[in-house]
């Protein structure tokens, strides 16, 4: 293709049906951070951010210290996890282990419970261990709360953004009881801090130790100093499985390859077996001590280790692996790869060159803090590029969030919601593999996926959506004249940008529908599931 | 009119409104312009299977005639007395019994020591390079499913010509042929089981076609095509045949919706079905365990398809595939770690079965790739290339295995 056919594309694509050129009004702008700064708008408040003045807003999401809205207080009080601590969450867990391994033996075998129904399970289920699962699938739940009903809403997008980034799966294993703190302790009190502080915590939560096995890893033959029997047990009953015996490299990989250096960030075999060594020992204490990190000396390779050409000498222990981390964290592949893994979330899927360096540089001058790479973003002249404006395709979490802020809905404590981004492809905490889910327009838009969109919005839209309140007559009242409908339909969900297209497309839908009420859930269901509600 | 050149001329008159014009997308309104008038759609299907996480297929298709394995494997071996022989020196993890008599058969072949060329040991890098095909190469698009409906266009598109069972579509088959990801059949459309569905599904329509851009446009195009096919031939009315029962779980319900789609002649060449849990590094078990449940599952699933399609399984090859193998010696934590090469299944009526196939380069020491795992001794573009080109009837790999010539033949497709 020829360059001046490219520029033609370029201009064509900047400037949508007859629009002038690029003049974008607080309006535009207002809705553009909510965009991607939030989960979209809600009634009213691309307005109030327009007067209040788009930059100074922006500056006030990135102030947040401590991801805490103090007007979300009173719902999150209806969250029983938030005031169950992990030890007591572990506790229990293994309390209804024990009890189902001694079910197990006393009737029901393995093949029994996979050929029971969902029901019959449930019933079967004794009370602790349906009282545990009650808690435990709240998580999901308090994700969607806060993401809809939070003012803080860069603080919610970032929890996401690092709690994908280092996701785990709560399928595995005792995973789910760590998630609470690894959400709660670990991820949101330092989405705007250090990175390197991030990897830190992240690498000594129980919840990561677990799911990607660095809990069991130990220098192969080392055995427990004081093997007492008790003790032993308990250990073994935290692991669920036999006493480890050797090296697992599993952290070791991840760690390099998708949380720090990226996959092309210049590491070998060879480092992954020795960050592996350095990090052995670095487990999960028993429910009796509090379930959190603990450094067993005994598990710990003393020997000396070179991770990326740099000498491990023998014998610092613990020491090693914060080293290691600290290396990892500075490395300037991470700052690139976490650079442009920013700017594909936040500008465009293919990140521009520009934002990246700049937010390298703001890595660099700040030494990866992450309030400074943030901010370098929003001010790269690549974030306001009309090129870049409703140029990302929502992801099913995103959809769901936004379109339930659009209507000035309120989801409920119950897991509800939460489900309705599962069925759409997102299972929040249910992704299995390490990488998180991916950021990109190919891997979200598809034809099941859009018709299930198309079905979500219909139900919200009709105010059948379980697990949401939404009050329809407040946002949106009936009314018999179409124009009004219409105008009101494109302000509430498309900040007034909706196409002609779209506008004449809706109204020959209702055209025969009498009823206001169902004019109403047509037209908002039309909006809310068509094209350009699926963009940002 | 065909659902491509509808597609193509909405994309002539979108070009000059839209907001983004995705490379995708074009190529994929290009690709319209010259594909062929209508052909009937093939008869032949290939379902993919990927064992997400690393299958190990020691465990699967079991050396037990090789005291090696033994050695390595105190705790997670399968004893000799419950694998079920297929060749005096394999035999099939007890668990996948369902499948012996498909082997006597002659419609089922194992390949036990496949891969990849690439050395990676990263899961999402090897089933990254699995479904691009093209291994070590990480720029790739599109996947080899995909580019092979790009470029055998001697056969005509349906809207279930590639269809990815499950939420979303695979990498194996993205890229700009058209592409189906179907979470399940029954609920495939706008408004349920709902009176108002028709007229939801045509507001819907009116609205993609007047105001979407880029992949939302043709994805939404693609699935109101479907729809109406759907409709008309109602595959989910077809109940399991010959006695068949499908295993509870998302497996089982894929494959019979498989089935259901290949006997309503809905035009299905490729289908992908996925399942998790392979990825043993602790607790693996042996005959009973963890990695025995999932092969429950996969065994029950995979007998249970070739017995509702019978004499339907004819045209039809199933292949199951996994990023890479596991290694030889068992962990210090009664797992395996990663490894390089690993095992696969073929099964269908067109394949040479009752046969282990590439070579095995055995379990010692020096025969192991890395000092550590089952070597590769069969490319897993040599396995996949010649179910496309003796099963499907694929004339040039070219394309959809770039700077790759076919090696060896495999010889699992009668040809």
């Amino acid at each position: 293709m020829t360059r001046p056919y490219l520029l033609l594309l370029a201009a064509l694509s900047a400037a949508p049906l007859g629009a002038q050129p690029a003049l974008s009004t607080p309006r535009d702008s207002a809705l553009h951070v909510l965009n991607r700064l939030a989960y979209g708008a809600t009634p009213g408040l691309v307005e109030r951010i327009a007067e209040e003045g788009v930059l100074r807003w922006i500056d006030r999401q990135l102030a947040v210290t401590a991801a805490d809205d103090p007007g979300l207080r009173g719902v999150l009080a209806r969250f029983d996890l938030l005031r169950t601590s992990q030890d007591e969450l572990a506790r229990s867990y293994f309390e209804v282990q024990r009890e189902r391994r001694a079910d197990r033996r006393a009737a029901v075998s393995d093949s029994a419970m996979n050929t029971m129904s969902p029901e019959e399970r449930e019933r079967r289920m004794p009370p602790e261990a349906r009282a545990l699962r009650g808690l435990l699938g709240q998580a999901p739940q308090l994700v969607m709360v806060r993401a809809v009903s939070s003012e803080q809403q860069l603080a919610e997008v970032m929890a996401d953004f690092w709690t994908n980034h280092f996701n785990i799966f709560i399928g595995k294993n005792v995973t789910r009881v760590y998630l609470p703190s690894y959400i709660e302790e670990t991820i949101r009190p330092r989405i705007f801090g250090r990175f390197e502080d991030l990897l830190v915590a992240t690498a000594k939560s129980p919840a990561m130790m677990v799911y990607l096995d660095n809990a069991q890893s130990i220098m192969p033959g080392a055995r427990p100093e004081q093997a007492r029997r008790a003790g032993r047990r308990r250990v073994m009953m935290v692991l669920e499985e036999r006493r480890p015996t050797g090296l697992n490299e599993n952290y070791a990989r991840e760690l390099m390859e998708l949380h720090t250096l990226g996959v092309d960030g210049g590491y070998t075999q060879k480092d992954v077996t020795e960050v592996a060594r350095v990090l052995t020992g670095w487990s999960v204490a028993r429910p009796a001590q509090g379930s959190g990190f603990v450094f067993n000396g005994w598990a710990h390779d003393r020997g000396a280790k070179t991770v990326l050409g740099a000498e491990f000498p023998s014998g610092h222990g613990q020491d090693e692996g914060v080293r290691l981390l600290g290396m990892l964290a500075e490395n300037p592949a991470t700052a690139h790869y976490i650079g442009a893994k920013l700017c594909a979330r936040f500008v465009n899927d293919t990140p521009p060159d520009g934002c990246v360096d700049n937010a390298v540089g703001a890595w660099k001058r700040s030494g990866g803090d992450l309030r400074e790479v943030l901010r370098a973003i929003f001010r790269s002249p690549d974030f306001w590029a009309p090129a870049n404006r409703a140029a990302k395709v929502k992801s099913p979490l995103e959809f769901v969030v936004s379109a339930v802020r659009v209507v000035g809905g309120a989801p409920d404590t119950t897991p509800r919601l939460a489900g309705a981004v599962g069925r759409l492809g997102q299972p929040l905490y249910q992704h299995v593999a390490p990488n998180g889910y991916p950021e990109l327009e190919k891997d979200w838009v598809n034809s099941g996926a859009l018709l299930n969109r198309m079905n979500f919005a219909m139900q919200l839209a009709a105010n059948r959506l379980p697990g949401v309140t939404v009050d329809l007559d407040r946002v949106l009242p009936a009314t018999a004249d179409r124009t009004a409908l219409l105008d009101a339909v494109d302000r509430l969900v498309l900040g007034g940008k909706m196409t002609p297209r779209t506008r004449s497309a809706i109204a020959d839908q209702i055209a025969q529908i009498t009823d206001p009420v169902q004019a109403r859930a047509f037209a908002l269901g039309l909006a809310i599931g068509g094209p350009e509600f699926q963009r940002q | 009119m065909t659902l491509s050149r509808r597609v193509f001329v909405r994309a002539g008159s979108l070009g000059l409104v839209s907001f983004g014009l995705d490379p995708l997308f074009l190529s994929r309104a290009a690709y319209a312009i010259t594909r062929p008038a209508a052909l009937p759609p093939n008869r032949r299907t290939l379902v993919c299977l990927f064992q997400r996480g690393a299958v190990d297929g020691l465990s699967m298709i079991v050396p037990h005639g090789e005291e090696q394995y033994y050695r390595e494997r105190p705790r997670i071996a399968i004893p000799r007395g419950s694998v079920v022989d297929l060749d005096g020196h394999f035999g099939l993890h007890p668990r996948l019994a369902p499948l012996k008599p498909f082997w006597d058969a002659g419609s089922l072949a194992v390949v036990p020591a496949v891969g990849s060329p690439d050395g990676t040991r990263s899961h999402f890098d090897a089933q990254d390079y699995m479904e691009s095909g093209t291994p070590g190469v990480k720029s790739t698009t599109d996947g080899w499913a995909n580019r092979y409906c790009q470029n055998a266009r001697e056969h005509t598109d349906t809207p279930f010509r590639a269809v990815a069972f499950g939420p979303q579509l695979p990498r194996i088959m993205a890229g700009t042929a058209p592409a189906l990801a179907i979470d399940d059949l029954r609920s495939f459309g706008v408004g349920g089981r709902a009176g108002n569905s028709d007229r939801l599904s045509r507001a819907f329509e009116s609205l993609y076609e007047g105001s979407a851009t880029g992949l939302l446009a043709t994805s939404a195009e693609e699935s109101f095509e479907a729809i109406r096919m759907l409709k008309s031939a109602n595959p989910s009315a077809r109940g399991a045949e010959h006695g068949a029962v499908y295993p509870r779980g998302r497996l089982g319900d894929s494959l019979q919706q498989i089935a259901q789609l290949i006997k309503a002649g809905l035009g299905l060449e490729i289908a992908f079905a996925d399942m998790g849990g392979w990825d043993t590094h602790v607790n693996q078990g042996n005959e009973q365990g963890q990695l025995s449940l999932r092969l429950t599952e996969l065994g029950q699933a995979l007998g249970a398809f070739a017995t509702d399609l019978g004499e339907g399984m004819r045209d039809v090859c199933v292949l199951t595939m996994s990023e890479f193998g596991r290694t030889i010696r068992e962990n210090g934590t009664g797992g395996t770690d990663h490894g390089h090469g690993t095992a696969m299944l073929v099964l269908g009526g067109t394949v040479a079965g009752k046969q282990v196939a590439g070579r095995w380069p055995g379990l010692a020491a020096e025969a192991r790739y890395e000092g550590r795992d089952v070597a590769v001794t069969t490319d897993f573009r040599d396995l996949f290339g010649e179910i496309l080109t003796r099963h499907l009837g694929a004339r040039d790999l070219s394309a959809v295995f770039p700077g790759y010539s076919a090696g060896r033949s495999v010889g699992v497709i009668r040809s």
